[in-house]
């Protein structure tokens, strides 16, 4: 379970670029909730999985994850309840380190870091059967450097580092807009399977409507810091992106903008 | 120009080599595994040299004087990690701050002395300058050569543990460390007092090697930490893939600067210019890969056109 | 990788000012001097002076400026035993702790340096080292520099020692002369600056708490002097300096050795070991010559310092 409430976060205060980013939201998930986040320019939903993630202190309220408060651990401490994929593919692995490294160092996250083996040879077998069920050969090129795969193949790495140790809470932050369309929905597909698979409480930021509709039991639609919209269940299964539109016009006053949202 | 001088000179431009390349290894640390800048090493190459010395003056044995010389590096490292993490100091500023009260420190060991010989007659000392053309254990080319050895192993060890794996994971990408539980604050500390532990080692053993401490003696060591570090990227950088050639290939790095020194001197250069020197040294290892991508980029885009 | 090395060759040759060739003479002396500084530049002038004059064309010198790093005196030394010069030549304290760590078979005779004992780790100390070193020293006679204090400033309480921390000379000085100045009745108070960066500050602190100041032979000193003269002379605190070159620049009297007839005083040393086999162990380390007790005019007519007449003004 994930309890958000009554979350604060303003950037730059009491300056010329003052921006209220979290402006009192609340959100409550259950433990098998698969939920799609959309929204428009600025309306908090990377701001939100930041905050949960603990990435800088939050102004005012609670975060608690299965009955823990994490609302003031700092980051390295909320890790062992997350897992994170990143919108830049730089960001969730360690391109100068092989991709068994990036993996060993994943299956630790939580765990205190001795002066055992960095990787043991049965870790090594593992992981290779691991990467193999992706499909892109990269069990052949365990001892590569990870600076040397493509962006989509990055992605579906940390994607395997995010849940490679089960986390309490998936948090998949636009994780395949960098992507060209093919590998984006490579990416996507096998994000779901694992999803499903683990059973894993999961928040999806996307800016693509049908994406959005498609994947996830649930989806949220925030403006301005809060959420506006919440559809489950049988209600999510009939949404186009069409009714999506007019239900965000609806609640928020104001016409839908997003830059890079892609409506069809 | 009589060239068995030269050759006569090499074993104390190797052993000088040596010595400095135990400190570089500390400097690649830093600068290479955590991508940070340390300037502390400035002062905590005279630190090691002023507790080793002044303990082994008291009567303590060489061996624990050495260990403590590494402990007050490990100190020095803690400082400036302090500086960077709980204070949120850019970390060169951090560096250099923590290097201007060793200033201070370092006179305080030395009992406010600017200067501490210790006479090599009268104390084990692990390496002696008088000793590097015998041929017997005591040379300091030998002891040196163990020396690094030793800590190359343990430094291969250590980097491959899950901690070591964690202090490599900061310095290749800090969010990612975070976000797979790793308190980069707590590595970077860590990454520091190792770093600047060796540097003290390569400190204490100069002073043996030298015979002195001085307050200034570790004015301008980043650079030849630096140096031996670039110089090594670019002459071994293709050939030491693994974690323990690039250390040795940093070490052969503070080798080669030493050697270029003593050539150089031998083919008589003005020593007044000798700083001039090292800096074009520095900039031009510096500037060749840079050099090199330029030139094989406009090779390629010739290329390219010519195919298209 | 090719391209670096004939790089690196390249810039070597063109920075190459001058190939020493020697061959044919007789004697061999390398000269290692810690910095370009006036007065170390003296005594190896001196020296080389003596040694010429002795020898004339059968001594070459290979002088090389360390340009003030300590670690760049190791590497040569290095060159100098490797080419097996006759004699070392150290000028100044750690050039002749980079010698004798290299080599205990040639003969190596230092100067500049204040005190061996301390410099070689020597406990008991006979006047001369029983190893293969001796040289001068320039240890200003201290007590007479605080005789001269008291001669003029008799009714001071207050004497304010100003030096560089970097330096181990200026300590040495410092300790002796505080035991002079204590007898002689004054209260001392130590000053310390690391670099030319804090002279003023700690200056203007030790005019604020002292009656008198006293600089001793200090390199860091001697190249502020005019910074010092810019707090002194406004506080009218008089400056006692160890050396000509402090006096003439901020002081109002001192007694002076000649670093020219130190080095000339080591030349002849370098020459009874060279030409007449001396034995350096047994050679006591010597001191400056003659002493001549100077004033500055301009200083003492500003502050008003009277100046008995058998001292001589700084030209």
């Amino acid at each position: 379970m994930l309890d958000l409430k009554n979350l604060k976060k303003t950037f730059n205060p009491k300056t010329v670029n003052e921006k209220v980013a979290l402006d009192g939201l609340n959100l409550h998930l259950e433990d098998n909730d698969f939920v799609t986040v959309i929204g428009g320019n600025g309306a908090g939903k990377s701001t939100m999985l930041n905050a949960i993630a603990g990435v800088w202190p939050i102004d005012q309220g609670s975060i608690v994850i299965d009955g823990t408060d994490v609302s003031h651990l700092p980051e390295h401490r909320r890790a062992p309840l997350l897992g994170r994929v990143f919108q830049d593919p730089m960001t969730g692995t360690a391109a100068t380190m092989q991709i068994e490294e990036n993996l060993a160092l994943a299956a630790r996250r939580g765990d205190k870091r001795t002066l055992k083996a960095g990787i043991t040879r049965a870790e090594r077998a593992q992981y290779r059967d691991l990467l193999a069920t992706l499909g892109l050969g990269l069990e052949d090129r365990m001892t590569a450097k990870v600076g040397l795969l493509s962006g989509g193949q990055r992605q579906a790495l940390t994607l395997l580092m995010a849940t490679l140790k089960k986390p309490r809470l998936l948090l998949l932050d636009e994780h395949t807009a960098a992507l060209d369309p093919r590998t984006a929905e490579k990416v996507l597909q096998l994000s779901e399977k694992i999803v499903t698979e683990n059973r894993l409480m999961t928040l999806m930021v996307t800016h693509n409507m049908r994406d959005a509709i498609r994947y996830g039991n649930r989806l949220i639609m925030m403006n301005d810091g809060k959420v506006i919209l919440d559809i489950a269940g049988e209600e999510k299964k009939r949404l186009t992106v069409e009714n999506l539109m007019t239900a965000f016009f609806k609640a928020s006053g104001e016409e839908f903008a997003n830059d890079r949202a892609l409506l069809s | 120009m009589n060239f068995s001088a030269l050759l006569n000179a090499m074993p104390g431009a190797v052993a000088q080599g040596l010595i400095w390349g135990i400190m570089a290894i500390g400097v690649y640390i830093t600068y290479k595994v955590l991508d940070l800048a340390d300037l502390t090493v400035d002062g905590s190459m005279a630190t090691g040299g002023a507790v080793c010395v002044m303990l082994m003056l008291n009567g303590v044995n060489v061996w624990l004087a050495l260990l403590c010389a590494m402990l007050a590096g490990m100190l020095a490292g803690l400082l400036t990690g302090v500086f960077h993490t709980a204070m949120g100091i850019p970390p060169i500023l951090a560096g250099i701050l923590t290097q201007l009260s060793l200033y201070s420190i370092n006179l305080a060991i030395m009992d406010f002395k600017a200067n501490q010989g210790i006479n090599v007659t009268k104390y084990a000392l692990i390496v002696s300058q008088r000793n590097v053309r015998t041929a017997g254990l005591n040379n300091p080319i030998l002891t040196a050569l163990l020396i690094l050895a030793l800590l190359i192993g343990i430094l291969y060890w250590f980097f491959g543990t899950e901690l070591g794996s964690a202090l490599r994971a900061t310095g290749a990408n800090e969010a990612m460390s975070r976000a797979q539980g790793i308190n980069t604050n707590m590595a970077k500390i860590l990454g520091l007092m190792i770093s600047n532990s060796i540097v003290a080692l390569s400190s204490a053993l100069l002073s043996h090697y030298q015979g002195f401490v001085d307050v200034n003696m570790g004015r301008g060591a980043i650079v030849i930490g630096l140096a031996a570090v670039i110089i090594s990227e670019v002459i071994f950088g293709k050939l030491f893939r693994n974690f323990a050639l690039k250390l040795t290939g940093v070490a052969l790095g503070a080798v080669i600067y030493y050697i270029v020194i003593q050539v150089v001197l031998w083919l008589g250069l003005n020593t007044n210019l000798l700083k001039l020197l090292s800096a074009l040294i520095v900039a031009v290892f510096l500037g060749i890969p840079y050099w090199k991508a330029h030139f094989s980029a406009r090779y390629a885009g010739k290329g390219g056109r010519g195919h298209a | 990788m090719k391209k670096a090395v004939v790089m690196i060759l390249a810039l070597v040759l063109t920075l190459c000012m001058c190939a020493g060739a020697l061959a044919e003479e007789t004697y061999r002396v390398g000269v290692c001097q810690l910095v370009q500084h006036v007065a170390l530049d003296a005594a190896t002038l001196g020296f080389q002076d003596a040694l010429t004059e002795k020898l004339g064309d059968k001594v070459s010198f290979d002088v090389q400026n360390a340009s003030g790093d300590s670690n760049t005196c190791s590497t040569i030394v290095n060159n100098f035993v490797s080419a097996d010069v006759d004699l070392i030549m150290a000028n100044a304290t750690p050039a002749l702790q980079a010698a004798v760590a290299a080599t205990d078979s040639i003969p190596i005779l230092g100067t500049s340096v204040t005190d061996y004992a301390t410099a070689l780790d020597i406990s008991d100390w006979t006047g001369a080292t029983g190893m293969n070193v001796s040289g001068t020293s320039d240890l200003a006679p201290l007590q007479q520099q605080a005789d001269m204090l008291h001669e003029l400033f008799p009714d001071a309480k207050t004497v304010g020692l100003l030096y560089c921390s970097a330096e181990p000379n200026s300590k040495y000085q410092v300790d002796v002369i505080t035991e002079a100045l204590t007898a002689l009745g004054y209260a001392c108070v130590e000053y310390t600056f690391a670099d030319s960066n804090d002279v003023a500050s700690v200056t203007q602190s030790a005019c604020d708490g002292c009656d008198v100041l006293y600089i001793p032979t200090d390199n860091t000193a001697a190249s502020c002097t005019e910074a010092i003269r810019n707090v002194v002379e406004p506080a009218l605190k008089p400056v006692i300096a160890g050396e000509e070159g402090i006096c003439a620049g901020c002081g109002v009297a001192t007694l002076s050795i000649s670093y020219y007839d130190l080095g000339y005083a080591t030349g002849e040393m370098a020459y009874e070991v060279l030409a007449n086999g001396a034995d350096v162990a047994s050679m006591a380390v010597r001191f400056a010559p003659n002493v001549t007790r100077e004033y500055n005019a301009e200083m003492c007519a500003l502050l008003g310092v009277q100046i008995p007449e058998d001292y001589v003004a700084i030209q």
